[in-house]
């Protein structure tokens, strides 16, 4: 009979009508993201050891990395990160050895105009922090070092004197 | 009275395309006498953009071709780069690799008949294809962290294990699919005006089919029994037991068809392939700065769409020296002006949505 497929067509849809939803009301409902979403990054400054293996992997040359050599060691002056760029691919949290550069679940990325769609995540606070830091800690050293010299300089010194003391002692005796 | 012929373009904005694909028609009345494609316009110049990134700086530009079924044509790229380096895969890698990419062609598949029941005038059918899809979706993000895009798989493996629930939400999955896939064919494939609109509209002959060289489901729905998987297979496809389902008319009905039925199919493998799961590694020993020696691979798979082939030349450098992608999909397009001559306007949507084209991958 023409028809018959249409009716149970209609049968079904009827059926689900009264079925359970299968939709959310985002944005006041959400569904649960598994904990591997790549959403907006996130970084850690404290982490990142300025390795550069980040910046490597990116097939877009989305991550601009800044350093500067403060006393010798490597610090982090800038992480800029220009997300109009990303594929949000990984590669970067998958080459990062400290676990610095990590994504979070937030997707909502949107924003009114490309000048605020980059994120440079080092503030100037953190970048002093740290240099004063590797500062105290470089003079720290130092002092230790100078300290160390110092009373090896002493303990040598010391020692001559007491050798000297001692021949001059001698001297005398024999002179006696 | 004298008639005049009439030039009309469909697309590149219209829904139906998929995308964004343009077709000249010159029509006589109603007729289509001759058709001229004009594809391109989502042509991001991708095999050029691959010789300046580095060997596994490859892999997320790959979902971005094929991005129904990004799993596959991730795939097909690791799949060319473990030729070109003789690279072992785990056997953990592989059984992954087989139930994500069969997922994967489930998802494309729903896609393809959710589109063609759109397409033919019935928006029903397209939403409730559409829910299940869903579900896959969110298996692929569980595993890889994204939906369309997922760079799940490794030169060598894949990028994370399988973390906890999914296999059970897998198997969940695959044991309501017939149910799903019931309500399909009552709602699409049982319809008497869809399949009025369909059957017997714009047959391929095995012959012409194959001089074409079309792939995937439009082949095999002209009743020739090539799927790779069985006709040559690649990573472990030759240790599960499933069928390969043929069309006998090659026309509309059977290319929509063949697709449903190899979903099921697809789930016979997959539920085998979570039978067998082994444990153990999943990466093989690839190392950290890849530099294949000089040298060419070649190396074919079955994606949702047909036999998609990659090549790469490798001057042993850390970047490739020349990237080729063979797509099903602007393969089994060179057929299309061709055929659609002689039928009415009206079908020739109902051809195009038949090929399951998606044009990321036309224009790659
Ligand atoms: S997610 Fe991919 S594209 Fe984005 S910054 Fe990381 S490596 Fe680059
Ligand atoms: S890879 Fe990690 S530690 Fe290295 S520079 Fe990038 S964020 Fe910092």
């Amino acid at each position: 009979m023409f028809g018959k497929g249409l009716l149970k067509g209609l049968k079904i849809t009827i059926g689900r009508f009264f079925g359970k939803k299968s939709t959310v009301q985002y944005p006041e409902e959400r569904l649960p993201l598994p904990d591997r979403f790549y959403g907006k990054p996130d970084f850690h400054y404290d982490k990142c050891i300025a390795c550069n293996l980040c910046v490597n992997a990116c097939p877009n040359k989305v991550i601009k990395l800044g350093t500067e050599t403060v006393e010798k060691k490597k610090v982090v002056t800038g992480y800029h990160f220009d997300q109009q760029y990303c594929l949000f691919c990984g590669l970067c949290e998958e080459a990062c050895p400290t676990d610095a550069i990590k994504f979070t679940k937030d997707f909502e990325l949107t924003t009114y105009d490309r000048d605020t769609i980059g994120i440079e995540f080092v503030k100037q606070g953190q970048i002093d922090k740290k240099i004063k830091e590797v500062k105290q800690a470089a003079a720290e050293k130092a002092a230790a070092a100078e300290k160390a010299a110092a009373e090896k300089a002493a303990a040598e010194t010391k020692s001559q004197t007491e050798e000297a003391d001692k021949a001059e002692t001698t001297n005398k005796e024999g002179g006696a | 009275m004298k008639t005049q012929e009439m030039l009309i373009n469909v697309g590149p904005q219209h829904p139906s395309t998929h995308g964004v694909f343009r077709v000249v028609l010159t029509l006589d009345g109603e007729t289509v006498v001759k058709a001229n494609s004009v594809p391109g316009y989502l042509h991001r110049g991708i095999e050029k953009i691959l010789e300046s990134r580095t060997y596994p700086q490859v892999l997320p530009y790959t979902d971005r071709l094929d991005y129904l079924a990004g799993l596959l044509m991730n795939w097909g790229y690791v799949n060319a780069m473990e030729e070109l380096m003789d690279t072992e895969v785990p056997e953990r890698a592989e059984h992954i690799r087989v139930i994500m990419g069969e997922l994967q062609r489930i998802a494309s598949h729903l896609v393809a008949t959710a589109a063609y029941s759109g397409d033919v005038g019935g928006l029903t059918g397209f939403i409730y294809c559409f829910r299940d899809r869903e579900d896959i979706m969110d298996m692929i993000e569980m595993v890889s962290g994204a939906r369309l895009t997922p760079s799940y798989m490794r030169i060598g493996g894949v990028a994370a294990d399988l973390p906890d629930g999914f296999l059970e939400k897998c198997q969940k999955f695959i044991d309501y699919l017939p149910t799903a896939i019931e309500e399909y064919n009552g709602l699409i494939t049982g319809n008497e005006i869809f399949q009025h609109r369909t059957k017997k509209v714009a047959p391929i002959t095995a012959e012409r089919a194959i001089n074409m060289s079309l792939s995937g489901p439009i082949l095999r729905a002209s009743g020739v029994n090539y799927d790779l998987r069985k006709a040559r297979p690649y990573s472990i496809y030759d240790r599960f037991e499933f069928d390969v389902p043929l069309g006998s008319n090659g026309d509309c009905f059977d290319r929509f068809y063949l697709r449903v039925l190899e979903m099921t199919e697809s789930a016979r493998i997959i539920r085998q392939a979570l039978d067998k799961l082994p444990d153990g590694p999943i990466n093989a020993k690839v190392p950290k700065i890849i530099k294949p020696a000089v040298g060419e691979a070649y190396a074919e798979i079955e994606s949702s769409k047909g036999i998609m082939g990659v090549y790469v030349v490798s001057d042993g450098s850390t970047k490739p020296y020349r990237i080729h992608f063979r797509r099903p999909s602007f393969i089994n397009l060179g057929h299309f002006d061709e055929l659609i001559q002689g039928w009415k306007i009206a079908d020739v949507i109902a051809i195009l949505g038949s090929f399951d084209i998606v044009l990321g991958e036309v224009d790659c």
